[in-house]
């Protein structure tokens, strides 16, 4: 009875959610299953037909291929250069560690527009590094690095590393000294206690670094564009150029693809390293 | 023994030197490159000048779409914040399945792919005829809610309870004690909230991308489809560095007001 207010409390919220989140994402796939129209947002007609043609398309599969190969790559580096780092940051001094997180906290909160447009001004004809390696002599000619997928995996690994590193860096301070003590103090070498204690313990931060990395890179539509040019087009930009075009049922379609991508990648993160196992076992 | 770990700490300091550069001078290259005296970018610059600052003030487009951007996110961070703090303040206290279910609803928007949501949002509002200025409003609103919503969840987590059922106990009602006692002590984790609203609408470009219109465009919008249809100017460097030094401005208010570890929990 005395907190039967509160519920007032809940009503806003909840309408801003349900109505400019909840329904347009069902609306999205109610229109996925419809036949495109030329007069009308969509078709009158019920239909797979939409799924239908993005699975047997070679086209589409090619792009969705493609976009999962440079998600991957982006993911590996991700990891490979940031635990690493996190390791080296999850050590320092408090001080020093707020300074390094609010260094990595700071990119984070510039538009990836700006971060993208930083490296065009790198890798562009007339770009930094072109100009510094012609001034070098290194090169005759200026090197064609912006337009191209490593130029993609380049920018936009670096603009979601810090997501990886303030992940695993969270788990790695939390993480109970004693138990490497413990292992160490049992005979372990330096690398089996980081592969069978400190890697395990951490599986929560690699996990939800994972889970922000691989999910932005699938949205990143406006770094893909800048970066990758015309010619290395992912699905996302497959999304904005069905809308683009009004066709609604294909923009809905391809976009639960791309939702299906997600999900079954944080499927496969939480079973695979069930960081529910270890969570709080290591604090 | 002692070997290996040295090596593996230079390692691991050589790594973190390359990923730091890396992260950083995409971002200083921008703001070097806007001090240009030039037509076209020369590094090291030659001189430094303004005129690329002035040249962004100048443009209406550009003006306008800065102004619209920090209108849009005041207004965003506002409304997100409030209604993200109703929403802590009626879950902190509450368990269960319905609590849990409408926690993960609450934190929804921050790993929804915001791409889908930027097409689903166009789609409503062609449908039932949204004003650009608003759809795009509430668009920023729902992304924004979830830090609102974390910061403050947090916060109030923390309250010591005995303190509300002082308030209670001594005869105020519900709505004195949450002016009162409540608000007063949850308030960095309010502040905590909105500034990190504020900055997420000031940068977002997922949903804008779909939700802009003529006339109504956001920065970053701006500066993207300047980059698709004129080329990178230097005018891009200046917008950019404008939108670094805001971000700056914030951050320093932020680390000031209420120190930076809670915005590494919040996140």
């Amino acid at each position: 009875m005395k907190s039967a207010w509160r519920w007032f409390l809940l009503a806003p919220p909840l309408a801003l959610l349900l109505v400019f989140f909840v329904v347009p994402v069902v609306y999205l796939f109610w229109v996925s299953l419809h036949a495109g129209s030329t007069s009308e947002l969509y078709g009158a007609s019920l239909t797979l037909r939409n799924y239908g043609e993005i699975i047997g398309d070679p086209f589409y599969l090619t792009i969705v291929r493609r976009t999962l190969g440079i998600a991957a790559v982006i993911l590996g580096l991700c990891l490979a250069i940031g635990y690493p780092v996190a390791y080296f940051v999850a050590l320092l001094p408090t001080r020093q560690r707020m300074v390094a997180i609010l260094l990595l906290l700071f990119p984070l909160m510039v538009s990836n527009v700006v971060r993208a447009y930083g490296w065009v001004a790198l890798l562009e004809r007339r770009g930094v590094v072109n100009t510094t390696l012609s001034d070098l002599r290194l090169i005759d000619a200026p090197l064609d690095l912006l337009y191209t997928p490593s130029a993609v995996v380049v920018a936009l690994m670096t603009i979601l590393l810090p997501y990886m590193v303030i992940s695993i860096a969270n788990t790695l301070t939390a993480l109970d000294r004693r138990y490497l003590e413990a292992a160490q103090a049992l005979g372990a070498s330096p690398l089996r206690t980081f592969l069978h204690v400190t890697l395990p313990l951490s599986s929560p931060g690699i996990a939800s670094g994972a889970l922000l990395v691989f999910l932005l890179t699938l949205s990143a539509y406006v770094t893909i564009t800048l970066v990758g040019g015309p010619r290395s087009k992912l699905l996302v930009s497959l999304i904005y150029d069905s809308v683009t075009a009004f066709q609604w049922p294909r923009a809905a379609a391809l976009a639960f693809v791309l939702l299906a991508l997600a999900l079954a990648f944080t499927g496969v993160m939480l079973a695979l390293l069930r960081p529910g196992r270890v969570q709080g076992s290591g604090r | 023994m002692t070997k290996v770990p040295t090596a593996g700490s230079a390692l691991r300091g050589a790594a973190t030197l390359v990923a730091f550069a890396l992260i950083v001078v995409p971002i200083l290259i921008v703001v070097v490159a806007a001090f240009s005296p030039n037509d076209y970018f020369q590094f090291p610059p030659p001189a430094l000048s303004m005129r690329w600052f002035v040249e962004f003030f100048g443009l209406d487009n550009m003006r306008g779409a800065f102004a619209l951007s920090v209108e849009l996110a005041l207004a965003s961070a506002t409304i997100a914040t409030v209604l993200g703090t109703f929403a802590a303040l009626f879950l902190a206290r509450r368990g269960g399945a319905l609590a849990n279910v409408l926690q993960s609803l609450f934190v929804a928007p921050l790993v929804f792919p915001t791409i889908i949501l930027g097409v689903a949002l166009l789609l409503l509002y062609k449908t039932i005829g949204m004003p650009v200025f608003a759809g795009l409003l509430l668009a920023h609103c729902v992304v924004g809610m979830p830090y609102g919503f974390r910061t403050v969840l947090a916060s109030a987590q923390a309250l010591d309870p005995s303190l509300e059922e002082a308030g209670q106990s001594l005869g105020a009602g519900p709505l004195r004690t949450l002016v009162l006692v409540t608000l007063p002590l949850i308030w960095p984790g309010v502040l905590a909230g909105w500034l990190f609203a504020f900055i997420v609408s000031f940068g977002e470009l997922n949903t804008a991308l779909f939700l802009t219109g003529p006339g109504v465009t956001t920065l970053p919008i701006e500066i993207f489809s300047y980059l698709q249809f004129q080329g990178s100017q230097l005018v891009i460097a200046a917008a950019s560095s404008v939108q670094i030094a805001l971000i700056v401005l914030l951050v320093t208010v932020i680390e000031r007001v209420v120190g930076i570890a809670r915005i590494t929990r919040a996140r």
